[in-house]
């Protein structure tokens, strides 16, 4: 019997590759690059403070040695089975984020799409459950909208994953990633990468980093926000994963009191800046803060939408958010949405019964 | 269930933890690096997580200074494995960054070689 009496859908879950795990599906040169001449990704976080076994779960580090997330039967046995998982969304943990490596961009294009072809291969294909994301090297970005072409039509690809790092993703340039992405029903799922808080910098302490990822959340939204993005892909939905929630509100009232001064400067917005919010942009739950009933009641109420929070995990990492434990009790109805529902509206490409 | 023995005591060495069952409950026995046994809920106050998927380690101190860590109580620490939260053995299980909060503490009696665990 499952734990959580609502089937949930949670959204974000990190699958977990190694380079060997992708190699066969990897083009030359670059599986020679990695077989032969150890090329490995250039970016490290400084910290392993965060728990006792770096930044996973230490209880998800697989048996047989392998990290946290390599594999279907262990993450169906600990976490898709024994919570009840209706669905889960993969948001991987190539990491870093091939749109986040610097140089190189056609190792990282190749990268994404040996990870895409692995990702179907082991996950969305082997669980009816699990949906997936098309990763690119968006900073590649003509490759980056081929990729979308390619995989975007794959029944149980969800969205296409930016990071937030240093590059500001609604600048025209990258307009062509949205327009593929809309175009295949995918919404856009943004996830921080590393360092996207400290002026493109590492503060001193994993503290102050981790405190600080919604202001890095903020900004991309600000900036997709008044590049006009949203009002140029109407059907377009921003989902930010793993910065929490308690800032929407401040966000939504900062932007619209500044659009109601500097609008001419935004001509191409045509709608209230927190009204695009409610409509096109939705927020995972975790990491939750440890919120009162009464305090989350009234951050829902100053939102003015309870359709705007997709509950999730973000298993396994370490600061995984548990079904039961991480948000105050509210009543069924709202549960439902938080839970499940507000997810299922806000993918095209998840089954949602409601809709026939 | 008054009391049970839940393990003998050369099967778990000082700096190590074990879970065990005292009636239906899961419990956590931990010997820290003086012999001594204490045993716990194996289940975080937090959000629930398995306690003996942590571990039992040192922590730095209130006496720590910006810059200039302090590190002691080796072994007498337990760390959750998920948010990583700390808790202090030898202090009732306290919370260290907010010692109002506690794990469940059962007693214990070493007799011979047998650990008992009581109510
Ligand atoms: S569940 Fe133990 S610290 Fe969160």
């Amino acid at each position: 019997m499952p734990k959580h009496q609502i089937p949930i859908i949670d959204t974000d879950i990190h699958e977990r590759v190694q380079y060997e795990d992708i190699l066969d599906r990897l083009e030359e040169p670059f599986r020679h690059y990695i077989a032969n001449c150890h090329w490995i990704q250039e970016k490290h976080m400084p910290y392993t403070q965060p728990s006792v076994a770096g930044v996973d779960r230490a209880d998800a580090k697989l048996p047989d040695g392998r990290p946290a997330g390599s594999d279907l039967p262990f993450m169906q046995e600990q976490l898709l089975d024994d919570i009840g998982h209706e669905a889960g969304i993969l948001t991987s943990a190539l990491d870093p984020s091939p749109s986040s490596m610097h140089g190189w961009h056609e190792m990282a294009a190749a990268l994404a799409t040996a990870y895409n072809d692995w990702q179907i291969e082991t996950w969305l294909d082997k669980d009816e459950r699990i949906y997936g994301s098309v990763h690119i090297a968006a900073q590649e970005r003509d490759a980056a909208v081929k990729e979308i072409e390619r995989v975007g039509p794959h029944p149980k690809m969800v969205q296409v994953l930016l990071p937030i790092d240093d590059i500001m993703w609604g600048d025209p340039y990258y307009h062509p990633i949205f327009e593929a992405a809309e175009k295949h029903n995918l919404m856009i799922g943004m996830h921080h990468n590393e360092p996207p808080v400290y002026y493109g910098k590492w503060p001193r302490y994993f503290i102050e980093w981790h405190t600080l990822i919604p202001t890095a959340h903020m900004k991309q939204i600000t900036n997709l926000m008044f590049n006009g993005v949203f009002e140029k892909f109407p059907n377009l939905g921003l989902i930010m994963i793993e910065a929490g929630f308690t800032f929407i509100p401040h966000l939504m009232w900062k932007m619209d009191q500044q659009y109601r001064d500097l609008r001419h400067e935004v001509p191409w917005l045509k709608r209230k800046p927190s009204d695009i919010m409610r409509e096109q942009v939705r927020f995972t739950t975790q990491p939750a803060e440890e919120l009162t009933k009464k305090e989350f009641m009234s951050l829902i109420e100053q939102m003015g939408s309870d359709e705007m929070l997709c509950f999730s995990t973000d298993y396994p990492h370490w600061d995984f958010d548990a079904p039961d434990r991480a948000l105050p009790n509210m009543d069924p109805e709202l549960k439902q949405k938080i839970f499940a529902d507000n997810a299922k509206n806000f993918y095209p490409k998840l089954p949602n019964p409601k809709e026939g | 269930m008054k009391e049970q023995v839940v393990c003998k005591t050369s099967e778990i060495q000082p700096g190590e933890m074990m879970k065990s069952t005292f009636g239906k409950q899961n419990v956590l026995i931990c010997r820290t690096p003086d012999g001594d046994f204490h045993a716990f809920m194996n289940q975080c106050i937090h959000q629930g997580a398995p306690l003996d998927k942590g571990m039992m380690c040192g922590a730095t101190t209130e006496s720590s200074e910006p810059g200039d860590y302090q590190y002691c109580h080796q072994g007498e620490i337990l760390r959750c494995p998920w948010h990583g939260r700390e808790f202090d053995i030898k202090n009732e299980g306290r919370m260290l960054a907010n010692p109002d909060k506690k794990i469940p503490s059962f007693k214990v009696r070493v007799e011979d070689e047998d650990v008992i665990v009581y109510k």
